[in-house]
């Protein structure tokens, strides 16, 4: 399949190529050489060069996501994107905009506040998470309930394959079902499949208002949560977000250490109000109502998405920070964080958690000792896999990806994935057993 | 044609008898008359005969049937309602057609996690019916709703009025239960659950035209009707102005449910048609603009439109004072295509994509075309996402006309592709546009998606030769377009 390079300047190594000072870094996915690329010529260059070579190359950026699977401490080289960043287009007047990969969320928005546009996609650690690594791992936020995930805004990328030949999927208009939808076998692959080196997104006008109103209940009224929860999806209202959070978040956010559930509007004011009126004439007696508006609200998601671990924070060296990111139906989330607190009493590990009742995603962040995580990632994965869901272990040190799987079991349609990792990626240089199954 | 009991004439083959074994014998059609219908879907320009039509039951049926006429090396094609407009459902000519309309039941109906599971021949518009008493609905919307099924509508990744603001069927898809081209069954998003690790075979599946596999289970979200809808329809005299609210509407900040567009030609023939609402004939274009949501949201967005639309030199703007004038509004603009009927023997409809900030030098070079190939082109279009549906007005009788259609909506395509679009919207390839894949995509992103298609087809025997250009022929279309100047 390998189209043969006339130019041959592609195998010599590329200049930017340099050794890596940074050895044996504790959550590994690292490489022996180090190449910051500027450009989307150096990242085909240096593919190029380390296909025809048979080099093995972990791809990095703003380095959140380090954590994030890889059963390889050291690749021979270290690809960085960190510094290809930028917007390359934004149109205005069609709600779209290409960046590149090393682009930070913060940046992104900073970038469209002014239009009065926003890319409506809240993963965690905007200012060091970047697009493309978010868009790689597939991260997402509690606003997903309205607003979707990745696969939703990207409608457009420009591949990288991995022998250096520059391939575009989708396009860049919001509508469009020419060919394959490729878009959506980069979303999430975890970089195994290609290096992004843009993304064409679709954007949204800034909501005119939002609302945060925040339920705190009792400890022991679980179920009055779930009975709300319920109530409120069959009802008119259209939140944003239906997140749950443990005590311990809750305490966190707000000084309570009791479960809470925050629900959020972003529309017109009149609409916001209107919908906050709703929850104050319905609040269940178990549960105390705190309402913040405008500044203070985004106050309150701006200390939220730094919650959890996102690079090495390790404490010291026995203790040892995670995190997960568990599926289940929406309902479900519930008692999947009572199920994490529960285990973590038990076992005698600290967790910390919240999820989305609306959509199914839920995070669970984790300290505590190695041994003592292992049985917790166990025995939570029996119980949320009892309802069909999964757990996937989202931060990891290298050590303990060793020994406990941070994909789960392959899935029965494996063969498939495999087949389409062997066309994209023949060599398997890219991002070496850093996803599912190994691939 | 052949009646009565010389119908009985033509004796079925060893292949229909085994596939007669498997699905039953009044399952399988084999003789030319019973087959004609099936010759083609709603693109009726290119048509081929198919050795047979299989009624399959369930999900094992179709994967015996599958596993059997690969062993022949028989192709095959799954077939929906047919309504589809690009020629994915018409055989080449010999493949076996497998229709899923009989698996047509709602499995699964769980409104607290807000997801339905249906077999793939369920009709979309039953799936919002069925569950609209319990104030609940299916988002995709395509004017053929009364007809299509979900499980072309997956295939073709189907769009309809109202996918600006709620997406298209992508967007609404959570799992699928698929027959492999080797007679194989895979489950992908398992119980509907959201990002399951592993790459998303769901995404790429929805959309592919029915060339990966067979889908024989859904798993859709439904979502929870809004609280309230308003609907407003605008009559403009310069087609400009129209195109200048548009922008002016989503610059506000607005996300309109739904955001269309017609120009005179297509109400000429909307109100000629079954559903006449009295549109003047005389306007350039109208605008059929739709806000959803929280009730108290909604006075504050609609003034504001009314207000975008009177800056722009409306003749006239209205809001739908209730249910009944709505739902009439919305017959009238759904009839689109079909009206066409009415003032034209035949029409080919086209699917474009332009950005939305390009509609006014786009239709200007869409009204040259029409010029130039001296046929009338009407334009219905999603104006709100940029999806333009040029019709080509024409007369098959009259030698060469077919054929200069056919051009015009590939030029049509082309000067969609030149200002950054792309040459479908939510029709897809099909047979009709493969060679026009070469407007937006170079050999190797072709090569790069001909090769996923091998991983679940390695033979292209499952909707064989669809989508992707044949590499003869390309050469022809590029020397077409260059001698036209396009
Ligand atoms: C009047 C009219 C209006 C229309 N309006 C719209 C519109 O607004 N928006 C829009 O997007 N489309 C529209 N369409 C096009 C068409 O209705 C859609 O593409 C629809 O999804 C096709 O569904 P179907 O059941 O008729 O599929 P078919 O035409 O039978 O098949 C379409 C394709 O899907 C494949 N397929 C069918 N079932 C399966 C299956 N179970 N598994 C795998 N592959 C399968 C077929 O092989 C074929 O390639 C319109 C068509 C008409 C005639």
């Amino acid at each position: 399949m390998v189209s043969s390079h006339q130019d041959t300047d592609l195998c010599t190594e590329p200049e930017v190529l340099r050794t890596n000072n940074e050895l044996g870094h504790p959550l590994g996915n690292g490489g022996e050489e180090f190449v910051d690329c500027y450009s989307e010529a150096d990242i085909s260059k240096t593919l190029a060069y380390a296909y025809e070579t048979n080099r093995t190359v972990n791809i990095i950026s703003g380095g959140t996501k380090r954590g994030y699977g890889g059963q390889i401490e050291q690749a021979d080289i270290l690809l960085s994107l960190k510094h290809y960043k930028g917007i390359v287009e934004h149109s205005v007047g069609d709600l779209t905009m290409t960046v590149r990969p090393g682009t930070t969320i913060k940046e992104i928005t900073d970038e469209l506040s002014p239009f009065g546009q926003c890319l409506a996609l809240d993963p965690p650690w905007p200012e060091q998470a970047t697009i493309g690594g978010v868009i790689a791992a597939n991260d997402s936020g509690p606003k997903r309930l309205l607003y979707g995930s990745a696969r939703d805004f990207v409608i457009g990328t420009r591949i990288v394959y991995a022998d250096g030949r520059i391939i575009r999927t989708g396009g860049k208009v919001v509508k469009n079902v020419a060919g394959y939808d490729m878009n959506k076998l980069f979303i999430g692959s975890m970089g195994t499949l290609g290096v992004i080196s843009e993304i064409t997104l679709k954007l949204r006008p800034i909501p005119k208002y939002e609302g945060v109103s925040i339920l705190h209940f009792q400890n022991g009224q679980e179920m009055a949560i779930r009975k709300f929860a319920v109530h409120l999806l069959d009802s008119m209202l259209e939140p944003v977000c239906l997140e749950v959070l443990t005590p311990s978040v809750a305490k966190k956010m707000t000084g309570k250490n009791q479960y809470a559930l925050v629900i959020a509007f972003e529309d017109r004011e009149r609409a916001v109000r209107e919908q906050e009126k709703w929850i104050q004439e319905h609040i269940p007696k178990e549960a105390v109502l705190t309402i913040f508006h405008q500044h203070e609200a985004s106050e309150w998601w701006g200390q939220f998405y730094h919650l959890g671990a996102s690079r090495c924070n390790t404490t010291d060296d026995v203790k040892i920070q995670a995190a997960l990111k568990i599926g289940s139906n929406n309902l479900d989330v519930l008692d999947n964080l009572q199920i994490a607190c529960q285990l973590a009493d038990d076992i005698g590990v600290y967790v910390e958690g919240h999820g989305g009742v609306g959509h199914g995603i839920t995070k669970i962040f984790m300290e505590g000792f190695p041994e003592a995580f292992i049985s917790f990632v166990e025995l939570l994965r029996k119980k949320v896999e009892e309802r069909h869901g999964y757990v996937l272990c989202t931060h990891l040190p290298f050590v303990l990806r060793q020994k406990i799987s941070v994909w789960g079991d392959k899935p029965e349609h494996f063969f498939l994935l495999d087949g389409i990792k062997q066309v994209n990626d023949p060599k398997r240089i890219l991002n070496r057993k850093r996803y599912v199954g190994g691939l | 044609m052949l009646f009565g009991k010389d119908r009985k004439a033509t004796k079925p083959d060893a292949i229909i008898q085994q596939l007669m074994r498997i699905v039953g014998q009044k399952e399988v059609l084999y003789l030319q008359e019973d087959l004609i219908s099936y010759e083609c879907d709603g693109y009726t320009m290119s048509k081929g005969m198919p050795k047979a039509v299989v009624f399959v039951n369930n999900t094992k049926q179709v994967s015996d049937v599958v596993k059997y006429l690969n062993k022949q090396g028989i192709p095959y094609i799954a077939r929906g309602a047919g309504t589809g407009l690009s020629g994915g459902a018409t055989p080449l000519g010999g493949e076996v057609l497998i229709s899923l309309v009989r698996m047509k039941k709602m499995l699964h109906l769980d409104l607290e996690n807000r997801k339905a599971v249906v077999e793939p021949g369920y009709i979309n518009l039953k799936l919002t019916q069925s569950i609209s008493d319990k104030g609940y609905y299916y988002a995709p919307d395509p004017s053929s709703q009364y007809a299509c099924t979900i499980g072309g509508n997956v295939a073709e990744n189907s769009g309809g009025a109202h996918c600006l603001k709620y997406g298209v069927t992508t967007n609404h898809i959570l799992g699928l239960e698929v027959v492999l081209p080797t007679g194989e069954i895979i489950e992908l998003g398992e119980d509907g659950v959201p990002d399951r690790p592993g790459y998303d075979l769901l995404g790429l599946l929805t959309g592919s035209e029915g060339t990966l596999g067979i889908v024989t289970k859904i798993t859709v979200k439904v979502l929870k009707n809004p609280e309230a809808k308003k609907t407003v329809l605008a009559y403009f005299d310069d087609i400009a102005d129209a195109s200048q609210a548009v922008s002016e509407i989503i610059a506000a900040g607005i996300i309109p449910a739904a955001l269309e567009m017609m120009d005179q030609i297509a109400i000429e023939g909307v109100e000629s048609a079954a559903y006449p609402v009295g549109h003047p004939r005389d306007i350039a274009a109208f605008l059929l603009i739709e806000v959803d949501g929280v009730a108290a949201g909604i006075e504050d967005q609609i003034d504001e439109i009314l207000t975008v639309c009177k800056d722009n030199q409306v003749r006239e703007v209205k809001v739908a004072r209730d249910e009944a004038e709505r739902g009439l509004w919305w017959a009238n603009r759904k009839m689109g295509f079909g009206a066409m009927g009415a003032i034209s023997p035949d029409y080919l409809v086209q699917d474009g994509v332009i950005p939305r900030t390009r509609l006014p030098e786009v239709l200007t070079k869409i009204a040259e075309i029409s010029k130039k190939y001296d046929l009338r082109i009407a334009n219905i279009f999603h104006a709100g996402d940029g999806n333009l549906h040029p019709l080509i007005l024409f007369d098959a009788r009259i030698p060469g006309q077919s054929e200069r259609a056919s051009s015009a909506g590939s030029a049509c395509l082309k000067v969609c592709a030149d200002v950054g679009g792309s040459i479908t919207g939510e029709h897809g390839v099909g047979i009709e546009k493969s060679d026009e894949m070469r407007f937006i995509f170079h050999d190797d992103e072709i090569e790069a998606q001909t090769k996923i298609r091998a991983v679940f087809n390695p033979d292209d025997r499952l909707n064989p030769g669809k989508l992707f250009p044949q590499p003869g022929r390309c050469v022809e279309v590029k020397q077409e377009m260059s001698k036209e100047g396009l």
